[in-house]
């Protein structure tokens, strides 16, 4: 990242290569659309060669770049037409085009849906945790909350996430 | 959530240690937790080339050396003296020095409102990752009781007439500062706190220039004329920052 700062380009390559297609399945997962996630990631790579003022020295990568592509799907969600939104007016979960082909069509779905209606706040830790891999003080880091926080946000989110696929296990079974 | 819920919370995707197993088996909340995180089976991201960025390249390749953040909050700064000395001149013939209030009181006013100007440009523009809400209100409350009650008591006009005229001068000092600070805002990510404390930080430019120049220290005219219009700056600024496009999505 210090090379990277001071203008290497082959810096920039490699975190480019490294995260890459990290970046671009998050923001398909948060944005629900190939092609704004194909933008989005362009976005955020531009983002951080123009803001790589901003990193502060000793902070981590990871967290850093995370933030700015949620920032950036934030960005696309308030310039989308409401009708692209969830009913809460937040970013929509869906990953249909994305993913290989699914495990269980069926639950797959509910798992999407249940996804779809948990707040943004809650949803965005679940996706880093469960689907990125990065651990509640690099979570904590990308969002600008404490641990503690992004915890409980994280907690409730997984037992709310029980509960709606149990409703929607219950409507399709009845 | 208790100190168990929180390790389980760090060991979910690993075999739990028995004494964490035997608290998920008592704790509801526990169990529904490690049901939800079961629930979502991780899937790999399909292997999709993402083409270079080609903008990024040259963005790096034309400004090899990064501008880093102070900089850019010494150039709003900039802006802000400018246009605060060029609206002290405009104000001149008027009179600049009008206030009442002794001497002592209106320099430490004057000093309260340039720490807001500065405060705010910082909280603006400085590459913070959380957002204090608390710290911008409660600096906010300062300085508007204090240009409220630091009033020199004296109204020199009726209410209306003053008001008016205070306003009007107001959002004329305060019209090219918020502009500057717009287009700063935009070289970092949105986020609310960040234009409220911009929006404060440009009104605070005529904040002070009408502050030493205006003659009338009632209370109500100071509130109505002074620091209303101030508050709806930093009001104003989050509205239309939150329809500008951003050029920089870093935090």
């Amino acid at each position: 990242m210090t090379r990277f700062c001071q203008g290497d380009s082959r810096a920039f390559d490699a975190l480019f290569q490294r995260y890459a297609r990290p970046i671009h399945g998050y923001l398909a997962r948060l944005t629900g659309s190939p092609a704004a996630a194909e933008d989005l990631s362009q976005q955020t790579f531009l983002s951080m060669v123009r803001g790589r003022g901003r990193f502060q020295e000793g902070a981590r990568v990871k967290p850093w770049l995370y933030a700015i592509a949620t920032n950036a799907a934030r960005d696309w969600q308030r310039r989308k037409r409401p009708e692209d939104l969830t009913d809460e007016g937040e970013l929509p979960t869906s990953v249909a085009v994305e993913e290989p082909g699914p495990r269980d069509a069926g639950l797959e779905r509910a798992v999407q849906r249940a996804l779809e209606q948990l707040p943004e706040g809650q949803r965005i830790p679940i996706v880093l945790h469960r689907f990125e891999g990065m651990g509640f003080a690099e979570i904590a880091e990308s969002m600008g909350l404490t641990e503690s926080a992004v915890k409980v946000r994280a907690h409730r989110g997984y037992a709310r996430l029980r509960e709606l696929l149990a409703t929607l296990r219950e409507e399709t079974n009845g | 959530m208790s100190p168990e819920c929180s390790r389980v919370l760090d060991a979910l995707g690993q075999p739990l240690p028995p004494e964490l197993a035997a608290h998920v088996a008592s704790c509801a909340e526990c169990r529904a937790l490690v049901e939800g995180f079961d629930a979502l089976e991780p899937v790999e991201a399909p292997a999709m080339k993402v083409a270079v960025p080609a903008r990024a390249l040259e963005e790096l390749a034309a400004h090899p050396t990064p501008t880093p953040w102070w900089r850019e909050v010494l150039m709003l700064m900039g802006a802000y003296v400018g246009l605060t000395a060029l609206g002290a001149l405009a104000l001149t013939p008027l009179g600049l020095m009008l206030n009442s209030a002794p001497p002592g009181v209106v320099a430490g006013l004057a000093l309260l409102v340039l720490l807001a100007m500065v405060g705010g440009a910082v909280v603006a523009l400085a590459p913070m990752r959380r957002m204090a809400w608390g710290l911008v209100g409660t600096c906010t409350a300062v300085v508007a009781l204090s240009v409220v009650l630091g009033g020199s008591g004296l109204a020199v006009k009726g209410f209306l007439a003053g008001a008016i005229g205070c306003m009007r001068t107001h959002m004329l000092l305060s019209a090219l500062p918020l502009l500057s600070a717009l287009v700063m805002l935009r070289r970092s990510a949105y986020h609310p706190a960040r234009a409220v404390a911009a929006g404060l930080s440009a009104g605070a430019v005529g904040l002070l220039l009408l502050h030493v120049h205006c003659p009338d220290g009632s209370a109500a005219h100071l509130a109505a004329s002074h620091v209303g219009p101030w508050l709806l700056l930093g009001g104003l600024a989050l509205l239309v920052r939150s329809r500008l496009p951003t050029d920089n999505h870093t935090p």
